[in-house]
């Protein structure tokens, strides 16, 4: 395959990529500075660029909001199994409700020959595939949700000291206001992010969206993408 | 080939994952010892009544706001009304570029500057759901 068809079938992922590249860049950069700005206040010593990325500080943000996209994509994936929305092209079809039959599915003896081999197997291979996309997002989510807690607690702390107060344990930050604070903020606007989307969808296209619904779709058309 | 690569990205892989590790345990190790040593310094001084030294001791924020509600040089007003000596260290907790060293008697608060930990805040009392109250801190 020569370059620019690699670029042409594999620009979705590379796109997201570089561009998450250059806004966790620009992100240390803003984060160094407001950072800087606070420990210059209090006549501290401003840290560099290099030692500013190895900070708790900037890990807890990167952290907090790798955790909620990867919450939002879990539940969207896992939620999306039961759960249906009239009119959205992020339902199923109203009658589909479910992990739905093996056939449907593809699995087993319905599998094909271009199936990935643990569809076609039987027993565990085939039921940890059948839920593999869930069991890996969900798994980061929970990763990245405890890097949170442990970055947190460290940069809180440094916090704490710089304003002479005690030091908290991990448990005790588990409980605190910062923790659930920095939590729920990322989470509600995830949330907010998906139910506009499945509702918004119903009635409003965009051409050539895989997703959307064709432009002259109905609105109570479900499952239905470009 | 394709296996081999895989195998050396792999193996570097771990080792950058080791290195980062076994550094940050090292810098933190490192960093307990030396605020341990900036506290042990720091008593000393003032068990020795070397003012200047414990005045080189404190964190510039510290003795510009020394100096400024005591009207007098830094060695001058600690001689009025020097922090008390904490006795034995009970412990230390270091997060990032920050410390707290826990006395028998007092508590410090420590900042690391570029010519190493200085103090920060010297003669805190803990009061419950509130900053130490400070004999001696910064702005």
């Amino acid at each position: 395959m020569n370059r620019r068809a690699f670029v042409r079938e594999n620009g979705l992922g590379l796109f997201f990529t570089v561009t998450f590249l250059l806004t966790l860049v620009g992100q240390a950069v803003a984060g160094h500075a407001d950072f800087n700005n606070q420990l210059i206040a209090e006549q501290l010593r401003p840290v560099g660029l290099a030692e500013y990325v190895t900070t708790s500080d900037f890990a807890v943000d990167v952290a907090e909001n790798w955790q909620s996209e990867y919450l939002q994509f879990s539940l969207y994936i896992g939620v999306t199994v039961w759960l249906l929305q009239r009119g959205s092209p992020e339902s199923k079809e109203l009658h589909k409700g479910g992990t739905e039959s093996d056939k449907d599915q593809r699995v087993g003896e319905y599998a094909g020959e271009n199936s990935p081999k643990w569809a076609a197997a039987s027993g565990w291979r085939r039921a940890l595939y059948s839920h593999s996309l869930l069991l890996v997002m969900g798994t980061i989510f929970v990763l990245s949700w405890l890097v949170q807690s442990v970055t947190g607690v460290a940069a809180s702390n440094e916090q704490q000291l710089r304003q002479l107060q005690a030091p908290m344990s991990w448990s005790q930050y588990l409980g605190a206001a910062d923790f659930w604070n920095r939590t729920l903020q990322n989470w509600q606007s995830e949330l907010l992010a998906v139910a506009s989307m499945a509702v918004l969808s119903i009635y409003l296209r965009q051409r050539g969206s895989p997703e959307s619904k064709p432009v002259g779709a109905a609105h109570d058309a479900t499952g239905v993408e470009s | 080939m394709t296996g081999r690569v895989t195998g050396r990205v792999r193996g570097a892989a771990v080792a950058v994952v080791l290195a980062a590790t076994v550094g940050a345990c090292g810098t933190v190790s490192e960093r307990r010892d030396d605020v341990r040593e900036a506290t042990r310094a720091f008593q000393q001084h003032l068990a020795d009544g070397a003012y200047d030294r414990v005045c080189a001791a404190l964190a510039p924020g510290t003795v510009e706001e020394l100096e400024h509600s005591a009207g007098s040089p830094c060695a001058e007003a600690l001689g009025e009304e020097a922090p008390p000596r904490g006795g034995a260290l009970r412990g230390v907790d270091v997060y990032g570029n920050q410390a707290r060293a826990v006395l028998a008697t007092d508590t410090l608060f420590l900042s690391r500057f570029d010519s190493g930990w200085k103090i920060v805040a010297a003669g805190c009392t803990e009061r419950p759901g509130q900053p130490y109250r400070c004999r001696i801190k910064g702005g």
